[in-house]
This record gives structure tokens, sequence and C-alpha cells, in this order.
């Protein structure tokens, strides 16, 4: 008897593999640069440094996307390893001891890239540019860096005020000024490292392509509302690099490699094509920073009918047109794009009149229950994936509230993942299948508690 | 044995029972402020007659209620204060004032707004790094949070209370070096155990009182005869939060006295003082962000430097230990921390290192902040004390 | 000519041992018994053994030197060393060239650093009993297999398998997943080995790995970790004849040290009552 082989659990989208391409392309540039002798900085996503030091002629690559990189090609355990031996506890974050255990290795070589490394490697530094936003780890593992590398590190820093305090009458523009002062201490700093002076005209504030890739990254995740979802997280994952490398690639090829895969969903979603080659029984949001080691096993659940139609890390932000004309500095202009009040963002986010509703509840509470409840509601979703992380504390302490709270507010139930960004050993996939297929009665259950309430899904 | 001297055995009841005496003075009328860790200017609440009150966690007791809020991936310590909190241990307080100390510390004060919810609230987003630009950013915060602070208190903070504060504040600090003065001597006047109850206590009464307390404590400790004894290792305990006597006891009942401490609630928050500048709130900045020194802040011996040297960079950052070693004659040191804590987490390898470079012996402890979890170390701290004996 | 005798316990988690040594260190007897529940009480009960087969009283040992896990609830030992400086001193008594000793006892793994027979650093394994003896008898029990067979099982394995979770609880899993695909037990076994073997080393290399190393323990009585332990360290691994005994006999050694050390110095030796009581463990 023959039997026809059955289609992958999940329906890739094409246009995502020229995306992906990219992310070792920028590798590869990285790794010739050091070659040509130009600096290198090792630079944390996202943390405003990228268009300046690529205006200074610097070449910036991406430690924490290196890590997941590795750990995504199975190639990271043996840094952890490292990292181990060189005496750094092992609930520190995986991206930094995956890093710390590269570094080690390196210094092993002789500052040689080592020949195992995955899509080319990373160059030896001359820099470290770290970041006070998001996490601790993001400052405190590169000064750990120092043991290895005699490169100055600097950090950025960044306001992260609690919600109340951001509303305080001054406070924004005392956090507007002080990210100004930050970014030119910064360029100071540079200035005397490289020995030039800051190339103002090369300076490219508006971020080049970044808003234009910025718009389509938007555009498809609205697109993404659609029932069955077009596009599984795991797509959005793997281009996702390709558009958060500022200024690393060339922003044009990664524009028009968003406005394919715009093409590529809006033509799913005429069509009424899933991002899973199954019939989409559920469709959840993925809630914290993916298993990089363990991606296949969101194919598992795509057998089950599970389609992760959107995600909470590294998305779009909703493009509105700024008016900075009043602005005459670049960097008070790029601060201003970048750095928006709570009032602003909310509005932007959620709209005028929910942004209001939402205001007045921190002016009440200091917290609000709508704040982080837009994404399950406005995609439908049955459930939410959180993913736990053992050396993340950043992305896993708020998630039991976050689960409290959607279950209050929306009656969304969610499944609660334990594991790691990096280290495979926290995460115990035949357990974690097991709660899926208990979790399918529970968020079956909620269906019914949400069609009793009269809410719309 | 004889009975502890009256100043120790006063702080040894406060200790058991440590909302006691803020409880009275709220019945007579004062405010009692939560906070959390030690950024939050204490100063600027007795200046305002708020009693300030440090919110602490009980390793002695299982965290039952703050897994449903926060996984336990993160710092048992921090777990512990919502878990009292959501037992509603700390329902009595007015208000709260939390910082941006860490990352669980932060996310603990959206979670507390949530589900322990204190009449007010306040948190103050302590910047990371030296830079100058920091130093103007946390001077910028505290006006904000003195307009909080008044409007709570529903009075002015006049320059001169200010100034009254930070003087007693000081003082405060002034007679602790005195305390630790007494731990310089072979056996110390005054263990190791009986330093975090007092330190612990003073942090839970008004600023004058443990003043007095702490008169009292170094006067009785001076004369005392039932001291501890001589032992063959000294100790500097370097690391995270101690707000438990059961780790200092586990490694006082070996054979090892611990003379000197790194940790917060200890000598770090009190090892120097506030200066009082012509603009007191310049002086209160400084003090917070650039004098503490404590992992959370990302320090480095000269920002600007574009000529990184390590072990330059480690002296900078911890010679100060040197310094206790040396003046409090310690042969060893021991760093602790909870498990889960970043900050401190991420100094362990240079801490290491600069110990190393100048030839002190050193041993890393994570616990997980239960007494229980203390008897495994017990074999490494003896092993550690029978290499350095 | 009058005799002196030392003699060193170890109370570990799983297994008490027990030497009796003369001053040329000449072992007398040796008892090893499972620190079972009822055991944990009877180190007296041991020790009555070893002295009966060493034809000795009690009033016959100089120094009795207690360490392992229950050290100090030893009623009648005369002082307590913690089983890292007696496993050290232990090991470097057979092996004078050791640098590194690895011990896998029934609850917890430590690696040693030794130089001239001194303990110089130590790294122990956390409280979970992943990566130690206490793994492997789970895991054979739930195969209904003898722990003691399965180093000769594992040799004839050509595949191993990769077991990649740390904990005890989610490896029984995986075991259980491999074999209900119908993959070979020996090499599941193999893949077990292989994984105390790694976690070991990723512990041992903040060491420093150098030759010569000594494996002790019980689980160093199992030839397919010890295998596994040359491939993961990449060096060869030596193992005394009798793994289990080094805490003791370092005990002993120490002991005698510490007599001649306190005689040498015209210091009178402090020794506990010389009774045999039960040992309160949980006291």
């Amino acid at each position: 008897m023959t039997t026809e082989a059955k289609p992958r659990a999940l329906n890739r989208l094409k246009s995502m593999y020229a995306l992906r391409a990219e992310v070792d392309k920028m590798y590869e540039s990285g790794v010739e640069a050091s070659e040509e002798g130009k600096p290198v900085a090792w630079v944390m996503l996202e943390g405003w440094a990228n268009p300046i030091l690529n205006a200074m002629g610097v070449k910036t690559v991406y430690p924490e996307n290196y890590s997941s990189l590795c750990a995504a090609q199975g190639m990271a355990m043996p840094f952890l390893e490292r990292a181990e031996a060189e005496g750094y506890p092992t609930h520190l974050c995986g991206y930094a001891r995956t890093c710390v255990g590269y570094s080690s290795r390196m210094i092993e070589l002789g500052g040689e890239i080592p020949p195992e490394a995955p899509s080319g490697g990373m160059p030896k530094p001359t820099v470290l540019v770290a970041s006070g936003a998001v996490c601790d780890a993001r400052f405190k593992w590169f000064q750990s860096l120092g043991r290895f590398f005699d490169a100055p590190v600097w950090t950025i820093e960044q306001p992260s005020p609690g919600l109340r305090e951001r509303l305080i009458e001054g406070a924004y523009e005392r956090n507007v000024n002080f990210m100004i002062s930050e970014l030119k201490a910064f360029i100071a700093f540079l200035e005397k490292l490289l020995g030039k002076k800051m190339d103002w005209d090369a300076l490219e504030f508006t971020g080049g392509g970044t808003q234009e890739i910025n718009r389509w990254r938007w555009e498809i995740n609205e697109l993404r509302k659609a029932r069955p979802g077009p596009m599984h997280s795991r797509d959005f994952w793997s281009a996702v690099t390709a558009a958060l490398f500022r200024g690393a690639a060339d922003p044009e090829v990664i524009t028009k490699g968003f406005e394919r895969m715009y093409d590529e969903v809006k033509e799913r979603v005429d069509n009424g094509v899933a991002g899973i080659n199954r019939e989409e029984k559920y469709r959840l949001l993925f809630e914290g920073l993916p298993p990089w080691h363990s991606l296949g096993f969101l194919d598992q659940l795509a057998e089950r009918g599970w389609n992760f139609v959107i995600e909470s890390v590294y998305s779009p932000y909703r493009p509105v047109h700024i008016d900075l004309s009043q602005y005459s500095e670049p960097i008070e202009r790029y601060v201003r794009r970048n750095y928006r009040s709570l009032e602003e963002s909310l509005e932007e986010e959620y709209g005028t009149e929910e942004a209001g509703l939402i205001i007045d509840e921190i002016l009440c509470d200091g917290t609000s229950r709508r704040m982080g409840m837009r994404r399950a509601r406005d995609y439908q979703v049955d459930g939410v994936v959180l993913h736990v992380l053992l050396t993340c504390r950043a992305m896993s302490s708020g998630l039991n509230l976050q689960q409290q709270r959607l279950l209050d507010v929306l009656k969304v139930p969610s499944l609660v993942i334990e594991g790691d960004i990096i280290d495979i050993g926290a995460f115990n996939p035949a357990e974690t299948l097991r709660n899926a297929e208990t979790f399918e009665e529970t968020m079956e259950h909620y269906r019914k508690v949400r069609k009793e309430l009269g809410m719309p899904w | 044995m004889t009975e502890p001297s009256k100043g120790l055995l006063r702080a040894q009841e406060i200790y058991q029972d440590r909302s006691h005496r803020v409880l009275e003075l709220q019945k007579q009328g004062k405010k009692i402020m939560g906070y959390l860790c030690i950024y939050p200017v204490p100063e600027m609440m007795t200046a305002l007659d708020i009693v300030p009150y440090r919110i602490f966690g009980d390793m002695r007791e299982p965290i039952t209620k703050a897994d449903a809020y926060m996984p336990t991936v993160n710092c048992a310590f921090l777990r512990s204060c919502l878990d009292l909190g959501l037992k509603e241990r700390y329902s009595f307080l007015d208000g709260i004032v939390t910082s941006h100390i860490c990352d669980v510390g932060s996310s603990l004060s959206g979670i507390w707004n949530y589900a322990v919810k204190t009449p007010f609230f306040h948190h103050i987003d302590t910047p990371h790094t030296l830079h100058d630009t920091s130093l103007v950013q946390e001077r910028g915060l505290l006006p904000e949070y003195q307009k909080a602070l008044e409007g709570f208190a529903g009075q002015e903070m006049t320059t001169g209370k200010l100034k009254e504060a930070i003087r007693v504040h000081n003082e405060q600090r002034a007679l602790v070096r005195e305390l630790y003065e007494l731990k310089k001597q072979d056996p110390p006047l005054i263990s190791g155990v009986e330093t975090i109850r007092v330190i612990k206590v003073i942090e839970s009464i008004p600023v004058d009182e443990g003043n007095e307390l702490l008169r009292e404590v170094i006067n009785e400790v001076k004369e005392r005869s039932d001291g501890p004894q001589i032992k063959s290792a000294r100790l500097l305990v370097w690391g995270s939060i101690l707000d438990d006597t059961a780790l200092p006891e586990m490694i006082e009942g070996l054979d090892a006295n611990i003379v000197m401490d790194d940790t917060c609630v200890g000598s770090r928050p009190y090892f120097s003082d506030v200066e009082i500048t012509s603009d007191l709130m310049d002086g209160l900045a400084q003090h917070y962000l650039i004098d503490v020194k404590c992992p959370r802040t990302f320090r480095v011996r000269d920002y600007y430097d574009v000529h990184k040297d390590y072990m330059k960079d480690l002296e900078f950052r911890f010679s100060y230990l040197t310094d206790y070693a040396r003046d409090w004659k310690a042969n060893g040191v021991i760093m602790e921390s909870v498990r889960y804590c970043d900050t401190h987490g991420y100094e362990v390898a240079g801490v290491r290192d600069y110990l190393d470079s100048v030839g002190i012996p050193s041993i890393y402890l994570e616990h997980d902040y239960t007494e229980g979890a203390l008897a495994p170390l017990r074999t490494r701290v003896q092993g550690f004390l029978e290499i350095i004996s | 000519m009058v005799r002196i005798h030392f003699a060193g316990i170890d109370l570990g988690s799983t297994m008490t041992k027990i030497v009796i040594m003369d001053d040329d260190e000449q072992i007398e007897s040796s008892v090893i018994y499972h620190t079972g529940a009822e055991h944990r009480r009877l180190a007296n009960k041991v020790m009555e053994e070893a002295l009966s087969k060493a034809s000795l009283s009690i009033d016959d040992i100089a120094f009795v030197m207690a360490t392992g896990y229950g050290r100090i609830n030893v009623p009648f030992a005369d002082r307590q060393i913690t089983e890292l400086s007696c496993h050290a001193r232990g090991v470097a008594s057979f092996f004078p060239n050791v640098r590194l000793a690895i011990d896998i006892g029934g609850q917890d793994a430590k690696g040693l650093k030794i130089r001239d027979g001194k303990l110089l650093d130590f790294v122990m394994s956390d409280k979970c009993a992943a990566g130690t003896g206490r793994f492997l008898e789970v895991i054979s029990a739930s195969l209904g297999l003898k722990v003691e067979d399965l180093g000769d099982i594992s040799l004839r394995s050509t595949k191993k398998v990769s077991v990649s979770s740390t904990c005890t609880v989610f490896a029984q899993q995986e075991v259980i997943n491999y074999l209900s695909d119908d993959v070979p037990l020996e090499d599941v076994i193999a893949g077990l080995h292989d994984a105390i073997a790694g976690r070991t080393a990723r512990m041992v290399n903040r060491l420093k790995v150098e030759p010569d190393v000594v494996f002790t323990g019980g689980v160093a009585k199992n030839v397919g970790v010890v295998k596994a332990l040359e491939e993961n360290l990449r060096c060869p691994v030596l193992v005394p004849e009798e793994p289990l005994l080094s805490g003791a006999i370092g005990a002993a050694l120490l002991g005698k040290e510490h007599v001649l050390k306190a005689l040498a110095r015209g210091e009178t030796i402090q020794t506990a009552k010389r009774r045999l009581e039960e040992a309160t463990f949980f006291k």
C-alpha cells in the first residue's frame, strides 16, 4: 500500500528564506570588515547606538542574536560549558553565557574566530556597546567580558521609569534631555576612541529604511489578524533579525524582502491559506522569547492544529508621522522619534479612547489591567503560551501576572512552558507536549466562557 | 554563659518582632513608609517625619502565594518580599517606595501595585551608570520624589528639616562604622550574627531611635566578656542581601568569625556619608548613585578611557575589599549570592579575579533563600576553612 | 611493641565506610555498609564490626576522625574534617601525582584540585541528584536493572544516544522514550553515562583538568562512567582498587597527622568519650 506523504505541519513563507539569508551575510560582512582592519563593535540590539556607530564607520555585530543563532544550530552548548568552567553562575542569561564561552574560546585561539562558530562567527571587538535598557544582563554581561578583551565598554543609559512616574509633569522632558546628553557623551567617547570627529552628515537619524521596514512589518502583522492566521511565529522569528540589524545590512534589500513577505501573506489571506498545513484548531499568542534550541517543537504543536498567529516580542510599532521640524539638532530629533511619552505611545498603540482609560487606571492604581491585552484581543487567540526562562528575569518575572490578567480580563487561558532561550537541558519536550494536550481542554472551556459572556470570539 | 547585654538583647527582641515599634508609632499618628532596597533616600522620609521601614523577606517562611505572580526562576529574596506582601504582613504600611534596583525589583513594583496595593506608591528610576549625565538625571528625579512625598505627608520639606535628617542619618552611618571598628580586634567584640541583627533592626525603627540603640550596643559591646571567641579564620563576606542570621550562624558555627562584610544589611549603606552640599539634593544624588557600591550600578574606572586595562578596572571597582581585608585582618572571603541574582552573578568572576590577584582566598556560595538549603553549604564553607587555615 | 591505631569513619548519605589502620598506615580492617534508613544511626555497629575484624577494642584506637555528610553526628569521633580534605588526602596516598580528584557519591559529586597531596580548591554539585549515584539508581530501578550491571551493559554500545536533560526526572522520561522507540538498551545506558560524565566534566573544568586524574566514590565502580569520563575529559582516569574507601582512609591519615602534630607541640590530645553510642543523626 502506498500513502501520499503528509505535508509538513508548518506552511513556511517562501519570502522568509531570503530575509534569513541576509543574516548570514551580515555576519560575513562583519568578519570582512574586521579583516580589512575596520573597527568592530559588539552591540546590544535596539540600543540607540547603531546609526551612530555606522555613521562613524564602525561595523556592528550583535552577540544576543549570535547566541540565539548558535542555539538554533545546536552549537551553543559547548559555549555554555566553557562559561561554566570560567566560573560564571549557570543561572545567568543564556545569551550572555554563550557569548562568554565564545569569548573564552576566542582568547584560547589567540583572538581568532573559532572554526566551529556558526555563520562565520563574530570578529574580535574594538569596543563593546552595552545598554541600560530592557535588562540588567545587557550592561553587566559586557562588563564581565573584560577578562577576555581589552576593548572598552560603554553603557548607553535609557530611562525606565514606573508607569505613573512617566506621567509626572516635566518627567518626559527630563528623560528626553537625559537621552540627548547620554548620546552626546557616547559620541564624545567614540570620537576619542576612533580619533576622528563625528560625521553628522552621514548620520541618518531617520534610520533610512528602518521606518520603511517597520511599516511593512506592521502591515504584515495587521494581516495576521485574519482567520486562519496566515503566518506562523516561526516565520516571524526567522525574519526578524534582518529587521533588527539597524544599519548593518542594506536597508533597501531588507525593505524589499519585507515587501515581498507582505505580498505573500496578503495572497494567503485572500485565499484563506494558513501558516500551518493543518486545520487551525487553536489560535495562539507566544509571549516571551522563543526556545531557539527547539523551535521544531512548535511544529509538533502545529501538527495538533495550534497556530501561533502572533507573538509579543520584537513587534513593530504603529507607523505614525511625527513632526519634528521644530527641533534643529539631529540628536534631539533622533531621541524624540524613538523615545515617546507614555501618552503618545499609548495613543499610538491603543487609540485615543482606550489610551485615556489606561491613563486613568495608571493614575489611580499605578498600573492598568488593559495593558498587555491588546494582542490577545485583536488577534482573538484561544490561548497564550508563556515561555518562562530559566536564565532570563526580565522576560520571565512578569509572566505569571500576565497569566492572571489575561484570564481576569479576557478569559483567555495561558500555558506556562518552562525552558530557556539557549539551554536545551532546561526544557522537557515530552512533558510540555503532555501539558499542551491537557491545555486544549482548557482552551475549549474558555471558548464557552467567552461565548456566554458575549465576547467577540 | 552570661545573658546578652541590654542593647543586644533589645536588638534581638526587635529583630524577632520587627514591626512592633512602628505599629506603636503608627497608633500615635506617625506614617510608616516601606522601602525596598537602599536607594529610596530614607533621609527624605525622615525629613517629613515619616518613619522609613525597610522591606525584607522571611527566609523561614515558605513562599506560597508569590508563585502565582512571579516564576520561581527569580530572586527568592524578592519573591519572599512579595509573598509577605500578599500575605498582608505589610498591610500596615501607609506607603511604599521602590527603585530601579534590578530587573526583578522593578518588576516587583508593578506586581505589588496590581496585587498587594499600598495607599501611597512611588518608584525611583535610579540610573545605572556613573556618567555625569546620570548624576544629573538622578538629581532630577529627587524633586519629583520630594513633591510626591510632600503630598503624602501633607507638609513641606524645608531645607532645614532635610539638612537635619541628613545629619541624623550620617550620625547613624558614623555609629555603624564605630561598631564595625570593634570587629577589628581578635576576637571581634561583636559577631557577624549580632551585627546583622543590629543593622536589620536600625532599618526597622526611626533613625534617632536606631542611633540610640547603636550607642547602647557600642557601649555594652566594649565592656562585654561574653563576646565571640578567637577562631582560626577571620572572614569577609561579600555579596547579595543577607537579611537573616541563618547563613552567618552556619558560618560562625564553624571555626570562623565574620569580621567584615560588604553586603547590604551590613556595611554597604553605611560606609560613606551624604555630603551636606549647598543644594542638599546634590549630595543625596551623589551618595545614592555614585558612592554606594552595589553591583546594580555599572562602575568603571574612567568611562572616557579608551585604553581598557582589566586589572586596573578591577582595582577601581573592588580595591575597597583589600582595604577591608587588611584593616579587619580577614584571611578569606566568602562571596555569597541568592540564586538568580543577576547583578551579583555577573560580578562573581571579576571579584574572584581581583581577589586572586591580591592573594586573598575566596569561595563562592549560592543559596536559595531557605534555611534548610544552607546545610549542604556547610561542607563547602568548612572545606574552604580547612584550605585557608 | 605497642601499636597505635587510627580510625577513619566516612558517614556518607548512601554508604558508611570505616577504616582502621596502624601507625605504619597499614589497613587492619575496613567495613562498608549501606547508610540505609536504619543504619544512619548505627555508625557504632559498623565501628564494632571493624574493631572485631581487626581484633581490637575501642580503647585501642588512639584517634577517631569522622568525615562525610553525617560527620558531626558520630558521638565517638574525636574530630571532624570535611570529606573534601579527607578524599584529597586519601587519594593522594594511593596516587601521589594526583592533580584532580573526582568523587561521585550517592547524592553529590565533587572535584578536588590537589597539588603535592594538598587540597587547593574544590567544586561541588548542587543539591539535586542529577549526575550522581542516585541518578543511576533511580533509572536502573525504573528499568528493572541492577545498578552494578549498568557498566558492563553500556560497554556493548555501538551508538550511544544523547540525553540532554540535566534533571533526573526529565532524563528518566527521555530514557523511556528512547526505549519505546526500540533504541538498544546498551546505547541508552551509554548515553546516560555520557550525560553524567559530561555534567561532571563541566563542573570540574573550572579547576582546570590536568593529569593525574583520579576518580573515586561509588560511581567509580561503573566502568561505563569511567570510560565516558575519560572521553569527556580527554585524559586517562585512574580508579583506586576500592574507590569507596578513599574518604575513610584520608580521615584516618589526617587523624594520625593531627596526633603527631599535637605530640610534636607537646600538647595533649583531646579525644571524645570512648563509648560506642548510636549516632544522633536527626538531632
